[in-house]
């Protein structure tokens, strides 16, 4: 008695069949063959697909950019979630409306983001205009150059994304045990001391569970691209993700090769994650 | 000054300038679906006059309202489905001892890939049941791309059910699944919601698969409608942003009335 009967697995496997077995399989298949959304699978081409997705410009530099777009984006998010979650944390009382408000990025449309975005900085009509022509600078469009418009994603991706980093780790910091802290401050230690030496330690498995978590959200960044850049100006904001996206369906409609750049982007991903995993683990277990 | 002070002062500082951040961009998108165009060529945070016609005007503009209940009728169709999959997955990982480890490390992997990377083979399978162009196949692609998450959220909230009342509800001659139902259910409620609101949200404000399943009007979702708004002629300015505050502004008001319920859920449910 008491053992979980196995029809409950029927549902989840399903789910996984549909939403990983099955798109694997066949993503796998189309990678190798010559294939038109009419039509798929219609001839084994051998590596053909992969050849025509290294020779593409616009997707080559695409995996390094969505790597550097994953982990500064991470880096972004982490760092300003856990300074607002201290922040949180040391103002004391409750999470409230204060605490709401910080969360509402979280849960706006990321189309609607990248919208808000795009006009708030937009060179005629924005919300920067005045304090652009008060410091002379006339022609300054962040969405103009290419390290302006990449530069300017990751801060709106990270506007987006900070928000649960701080839940997270407001969370893990309203878990540490009164005593601890008590008996730091009894120590001698002071506010910044008992911080970094005592609740940092306690907190720090969350702070990684959390930074994993935006590295896998950040590779995922798609709606924003279209939004706010459409990959551009040249290929400078072109991710993976969006480059796939435009190769299966905008313009040449080439599948093979969009489900070959999908191979690649999934290792590219599955590599990332596993060093980061990696690193997590050895930071854990250094601390225990 | 004591040093109470200083970080007090500090904290209230960061606190103040991520709260203006985190709704300023939004804020700017209410000033601007309230201007006319030369009013929004001028440049400048406030309307000098205000204006309602940009909100009839992106009704027009685009099918705004049918885009509106796509995307509630999909988001809730996914929500359902994502709840009926999780509550028995979430208590199998939770409580199936090893097999049940193994399952939850292999739906968070599946979480951990690009959505992007099975849109293809989504693509053709759809078509294939004729679910393309279709609310409900974007609504069961969502809600079972959900799943994941949802039991990510749920899985903590029936570890901490205590495995004594299951038991005794087993003594008193109820099955396993019968004990969930009337046991465990009711109990891990709160994350149920939680982990609710969350698939909600995701499902309503999906993109990519919603671009790419459906491109008839018939069964576009919001998201699209806006991404179709493209174009940096000023003239669409104040329409554009009526357009995005339609779709904000649901979630906001699901958000701030729900905000226990979410907050709750999302911090006990992630903190193992």
């Amino acid at each position: 008695m008491g053992r979980v009967p196995l029809w409950m697995a029927l549902p989840a496997l399903l789910s996984l069949l549909v939403i990983a077995g099955y798109p694997t399989v066949v993503g796998i298949a189309l990678a190798f063959t010559r294939s038109s959304l009419a039509r798929p699978l219609r001839a084994f081409v051998g590596f053909d697909n992969f050849v025509a997705a290294a020779e593409s410009v616009a997707f080559g530099g695409s995996l390094l950019r969505s790597a550097v777009f994953a982990v500064l984006g991470t880096a972004l998010s982490v760092g300003a979630g856990v300074a607002a979650a201290v922040a949180l944390d040391a103002r004391g009382g409750r999470f409230g409306l204060l605490g709401t408000v910080l969360l509402l990025p979280m849960v706006t449309p990321p189309v609607s983001v990248g919208v808000a975005w795009k006009l708030l900085l937009a060179p005629v009509g924005g919300a920067f205009t005045g304090l652009r022509d008060a410091l002379g600078i006339a022609g300054f469009n962040p969405l103009g150059s290419g390290f302006g418009a990449f530069t300017t994603l990751l801060l709106i991706h990270a506007w987006q994304w900070t928000p649960l980093v701080t839940l997270l780790v407001y969370a893990a910091l309203l878990g540490v045990p009164a005593e601890l802290r008590e008996a730091a401050a009894l120590d001698g230690a002071g506010w910044s001391r008992t911080l970094f030496s005592v609740v940092g330690p306690q907190v720090a498995p969350s702070v990684l569970a959390a930074a994993i978590l935006e590295l896998v959200i950040a590779f995922k960044v798609f709606d924003l691209v279209v939004v706010v850049t459409s990959g551009g100006p040249g290929v400078s904001t072109t991710v993976a993700g969006f480059e796939v996206f435009r190769t299966a369906f905008r313009g040449s409609f080439e599948v093979g090769t969009a489900a070959a750049e999908t191979l690649l982007l999934g290792l590219v991903v599955g590599v990332v994650l596993a060093v980061a995993g990696l690193l997590t683990r050895r930071v854990r277990g250094a601390e225990q | 000054m004591t040093s109470f002070g200083v970080r007090g002062l500090l904290s209230r500082g960061v606190l103040a300038v991520a709260a203006v951040l985190a709704v300023l961009p939004v804020l700017f998108l209410v000033s601007l679906s309230l201007r006319g165009v030369d009013d929004i060529s001028n440049g400048g945070w406030l309307p000098s006059r205000l204006r309602w016609d940009n909100w009839p005007a992106a009704f027009q503009t685009v099918p705004l309202a049918r885009m509106l209940t796509n995307s509630w009728v999909i988001a809730i169709g996914a929500t359902l489905l994502t709840a009926v999959i999780a509550v028995p997955t979430a208590y199998l990982t939770a409580r199936g001892g090893r097999s049940g480890a193994r399952l939850y490390s292999v739906l968070l992997a599946a979480y951990c890939a690009p959505p992007v990377v099975a849109v293809l083979p989504l693509y053709f399978l759809l078509k294939n049941v004729g679910l393309t162009n279709s609310v409900l196949g974007l609504a069961l692609v969502d809600g079972l791309a959900n799943v994941p998450v949802a039991v990510w959220l749920l899985d903590g909230f029936v570890r901490r059910v205590p495995r004594e009342l299951e038991e005794a509800a087993w003594v008193d001659g109820l099955s396993v699944a019968a004990g969930v139902r009337r046991v465990v259910l009711p109990l891990v409620y709160p994350g149920l919601v939680a982990a609710g609101l969350v698939c909600f949200f995701l499902a309503y404000n999906e993109f990519l698969f919603a671009v790419s399943f459906s491109q008839s009007p018939s069964s576009q979702t919001l998201t699209v409608g806006l991404s179709l708004f493209q174009g940096d002629r000023t003239v669409q300015f104040g329409q554009q942003a009526a357009a995005s505050l339609v779709a904000i502004v649901p979630v906001y008001l699901l958000a701030v009335a729900a905000q226990r319920a979410l907050i709750g859920g999302l911090s006990q449910g992630a903190v193992k």
